[in-house]
């Protein structure tokens, strides 16, 4: 017994030593100018919490400013609410469909690799199902998928009888009223005392997504609700009316984002001299040859000699090309790859003009305002070679980069906490707060099986 | 006693870290008095201290000692202004010397068995560097027999071979999320063997003052056949297959010129200075058997700089059976800024240390120490993994041993 106590008394000598920790005094937290007791998000999908290609639990949970609102906690911040679907759901899409998982896919030809598939066969429609203001709202987070800098303004904007393709179903689900509000509208309703403003990338995105077949880009010049200039004019002069501080974010360039990225222009690979001679046959008249091993896609291009030529290495193949049509059903070779799964060279150009015109604007409001500027744009360029956050390799590479989700387009959770912190960086540089940043290494990257 | 060593037993032998990974907990009385002990002989220890002084101790002795070592970090993330703590379990790294000579030759022979490098960390779960590390231990064992001749009463020479042991066991966690959103780990782990000198030479030009240069080489650890093992998603498995990696990690040369000066009959002053060549210690790289388009070899910088170490101690006689001993020393680092990793947590040192002796009977001795070894806070952004944070760590060794003399 008396061995035993001996025992005792040193492993509670052992365990007390451990107990008392270094002391590192933690920093105070300065809130400087900001008063951050309401805030509101107001901006489009990614705003949202969207990712995998659907509104789900899980993604707005993560949604940047959800981070940002945790961050805003510790100096005064107030609830932050957010149109939450239910936590079981597969979550619903733009185009209807469920969230993308990453599972095993066989492909025509009978290999099987991961690949993003529908978590179920459709997206789960009881989302826009009902409105939820009433129960849950109102609602800080005003991110709403597909919105553009002329629909925010746009009283009505979830208005079902305007018809399908004219009013927002996920506004429809979350407005005070949908017949008669809009984004902005209920964003000031909560009079906000502080907002961030991540909103103009759908003017030109959206066109871009569609291979810039649909949803013309919106022109700088116009009336609100027709011209960015004006809407950003009016959305920016609206939200500093009640003396609202904020900060603004600008449009990311298109040759970040990896739905536009990530199949290459000289995908065709032939690994046979009979398929060569084939297509070299079939293509002499428009001047096209092909050689073993790497060619370029054959894309359709209305202005092009027989409506098809090959594609360039500075022009895109979409991530929404079928995979199954590129392998077996002789897309890209024989049958040129339709206009919607590509961007041409001058599509690209129109993209990049309308991008960077509309960023000079963003500059201009933050600058004249005041506000907090968040150059995404730089910081997803930055992305692109690789960004390293505590020995996590982040980059905009599909699927390996961790960055962005099973889309191609939004975030995966980490990405978003990445994002909060630059909108964070910006708002401690303007309003000289030192509010701490998130720790991104707390949130998950594209989630293997 | 037995009690004690009952207790060590259970808890695993392995070591802590102190300046770089090198360990300075190698005889207790030296421990109580900041370390130093190359200038003064003042048991068998001489083995590792000082080989050239060893011919002239004037008993054979064997003893035995363990260091209880608990190490605390708290690490304190630039970004998010977190605290993390570490949870490291008590390690025990130890001693044996073994000292005979006939006492009319001018011969004698050691064997001493001590731990002069390792590591126990382990940090909290979820801690924001755990992509770097969540956990490692590094424990080396190093077997030294050893040959001192008294070339006169006033000089000694030494040599020993060194053969060094060592295991290695580290894990961090990857970013691979699973389809829980949990971050995937590895784990590595082997066994590394080594080999090296401890040469020494002990002038006593008067009575009163003792002068001790030893020199400890460079002893070069290969872990040839670890094992890796993978915790990845079952998706993901045979891009990481788990199988052999090998290593290396270079331990570091040390030069220490030691002084040892009776004040009186009952007070001793000791003061050692080391030079300790860590820039031999360029990169940590791992070499997998088998390798992948996701697990590739890899090559981190270390890039260590020399370091140095001022050791101070003081012996007080208090009776035939009492003996006091004080000490600090200051310990310079040998990381970099830019190079700092929580597997080392490292900076500045300035420490303290204090012990007793007691002589219960001729033949037996019993040496407790203390010591308290205060890294300085220290904030650094790592190059390889951009992990900023500011760093402070403390660590509490209490030791003991015993000593059997005989003739």
């Amino acid at each position: 017994m008396k061995r035993y106590k001996n025992s005792l008394y040193i492993l509670a000598m052992c365990g007390s030593m451990v107990a008392c920790k270094p002391h590192i005094e933690e920093p105070s937290i300065d809130k400087g100018s900001l008063d951050v007791s309401k805030y509101v998000a107001v901006g489009n999908s990614i705003t949202s919490g969207y990712a995998d290609n659907a509104l789900y639990y899980d993604g707005q949970k993560v949604s940047y400013p959800n981070l940002i609102s945790q961050q805003f906690a510790k100096i005064g911040g107030g609830e932050f609410k957010q149109p939450l679907v239910d936590q079981t759901s597969v979550g619903i899409g733009a185009s209807g469909g469920a969230r993308l998982v990453l599972a095993p896919h066989t492909d025509c030809l009978g290999s099987t690799s991961l690949a993003p598939v529908p978590a179920a066969p459709a997206g789960d429609l009881t989302i826009f199902g009902s409105n939820i203001y009433a129960t849950q709202g109102p609602f800080n987070n005003m991110g709403v998928p597909g919105a553009k800098s002329i629909t925010t303004i746009y009283p009505g904007y979830g208005n079902p009888a305007n018809g399908p393709g004219n009013y927002n179903p996920f506004f429809t689900r979350m407005a005070s009223n949908p017949t008669s509000t809009s984004m902005l509208a209920d964003a000031m309703a909560l009079q906000p005392t502080f907002f961030t403003l991540f909103i103009g990338s759908n003017d030109v995105l959206l066109y871009a997504l569609s291979g810039a077949t649909t949803d013309a880009i919106t022109p700088s010049a116009g009336a609100p609700g027709v011209g960015f200039d004006a809407s950003m004019d009016l959305i920016v002069s609206t939200l500093i009316s009640g003396g609202a501080k904020g900060a603004i974010a600008n449009v990311p360039d298109i040759t970040s984002i990896p739905y536009f990225t990530t199949v290459p222009y000289n995908g065709l690979v032939l690994t046979s001299q009979l398929q060569v001679d084939g297509l070299n046959a079939a293509y002499s008249p428009l001047g096209i040859t092909f050689h073993l091993g790497q060619n370029a896609f054959i894309i359709e291009d209305a202005a092009a000699p027989g409506g098809k030529r090959q594609i360039t290495s500075s022009e895109y193949v979409l991530l929404s090309v079928p995979q199954d049509s590129l392998k077996c059903k002789q897309w890209g070779s024989v049958k040129a790859i339709p206009n919607a799964y590509v961007l041409t060279a001058s599509e690209i150009s129109d993209i990049r003009t309308a991008v960077a015109g509309y960023n000079t604007k963003i500059k201009s409001l933050a600058t004249a305002n005041g506000l907090a500027f968040v150059d995404v744009n730089k910081f997803l360029t930055m992305t692109e070679t690789g960004v390293t956050y505590n020995g996590i390799n982040l980059s905009t590479t599909f699927v390996s980069g961790g960055a962005f989700s099973l889309d191609g387009v939004h975030l995966t959770p980490i990405g978003n906490a990445m994002l909060a912190n630059e909108f964070i960086k910006a708002i401690n540089s303007t309003y000289h707060s030192t509010l701490p940043l998130v720790d991104a290494t707390k949130y998950s990257g594209v989630k293997f099986p | 006693m037995k009690h004690l060593m009952s207790i060590i037993c259970i808890v695993s032998p392995v070591l802590l870290f102190a300046q770089g990974f090198q360990v300075n907990l190698q005889g207790q009385k030296q421990q109580a008095m900041g370390g130093a002990g190359a200038g003064t002989n003042l048991d068998a220890a001489a083995v590792f201290f000082n080989p050239g002084g060893v011919a002239h101790l004037e008993q054979n002795s064997v003893s035995a000692g363990v260091s209880l070592t608990a190490e605390s970090t708290t690490f304190q993330d630039n970004n998010s202004q977190q605290q993390y703590h570490t949870k490291s379990p008590i390690s025990t790294p130890f001693t044996g010397y073994g000292v005979w000579g006939p006492a009319e030759s001018k011969f004698k022979f050691g064997m001493g068995i001590y731990t002069p490098f390792g590591s126990t960390i382990k940090y909290e779960d979820g801690w924001s560097g755990r992509f770097a590390l969540t956990q490692m231990k590094l424990m080396s064992v190093f077997f030294q027999p050893t040959v001192s001749y008294k070339i006169s009463d006033k000089l000694g020479v030494g040599a020993g071979f060194v053969y060094g042991y060592g295991n290695i066991d580290l894990s961090k966690d990857l970013p691979i999320s699973n389809s829980n959103g949990d971050y995937a780990s590895a784990n590595l782990k082997g066994t590394a063997g080594g080999m090296g000198y401890n040469l020494g030479i002990l002038y006593k030009p008067i009575e009163k003052l003792s002068i001790g240069l030893s020199y400890r080489s460079q002893v070069n650890m290969k872990v040839n056949k670890g094992t890796a093992t993978f915790n990845v998603p079952p998706s993901l498995a045979s891009s990481f297959p788990s199988g052999n990696f090998s290593s290396s990690l270079p331990l570091p040369q040390v030069i220490t010129l030691g002084f040892g000066y009776s004040v009186s009959e009952r007070l001793l002053l000791a003061f050692d200075v080391n030079y300790i060549g860590w820039s031999s210690y360029k990169t940590l790289s791992f070499d997998y058997e088998q390798n992948t388009s996701s697990l590739k070899d890899t090559e981190s910088p270390r890039n260590y700089k020399d370091s140095y170490a001022l050791r101070l101690g003081a012996q007080y006689k208090v009776s035939d059976k009492f003996m006091a001993r004080l000490g600090t020393n200051y310990e310079k680092s040998p990381i970099k800024n830019g190079y700092v990793t929580p597997e080392v947590p490292d900076a500045d040192r300035l420490n303290f240390t204090g012990g007793i002796g007691y002589k219960p009977c001729d033949k037996l001795v019993i040496d407790a120490s203390f010591s308290y070894i205060n890294f300085m806070k220290r904030t650094d952004t790592n190059t390889e993994t951009n992990l900023s944070g500011t760093y402070k760590t403390r660590i509490l060794v209490p030791g003991i041993s015993l000593t059997y003399n005989f003739n």
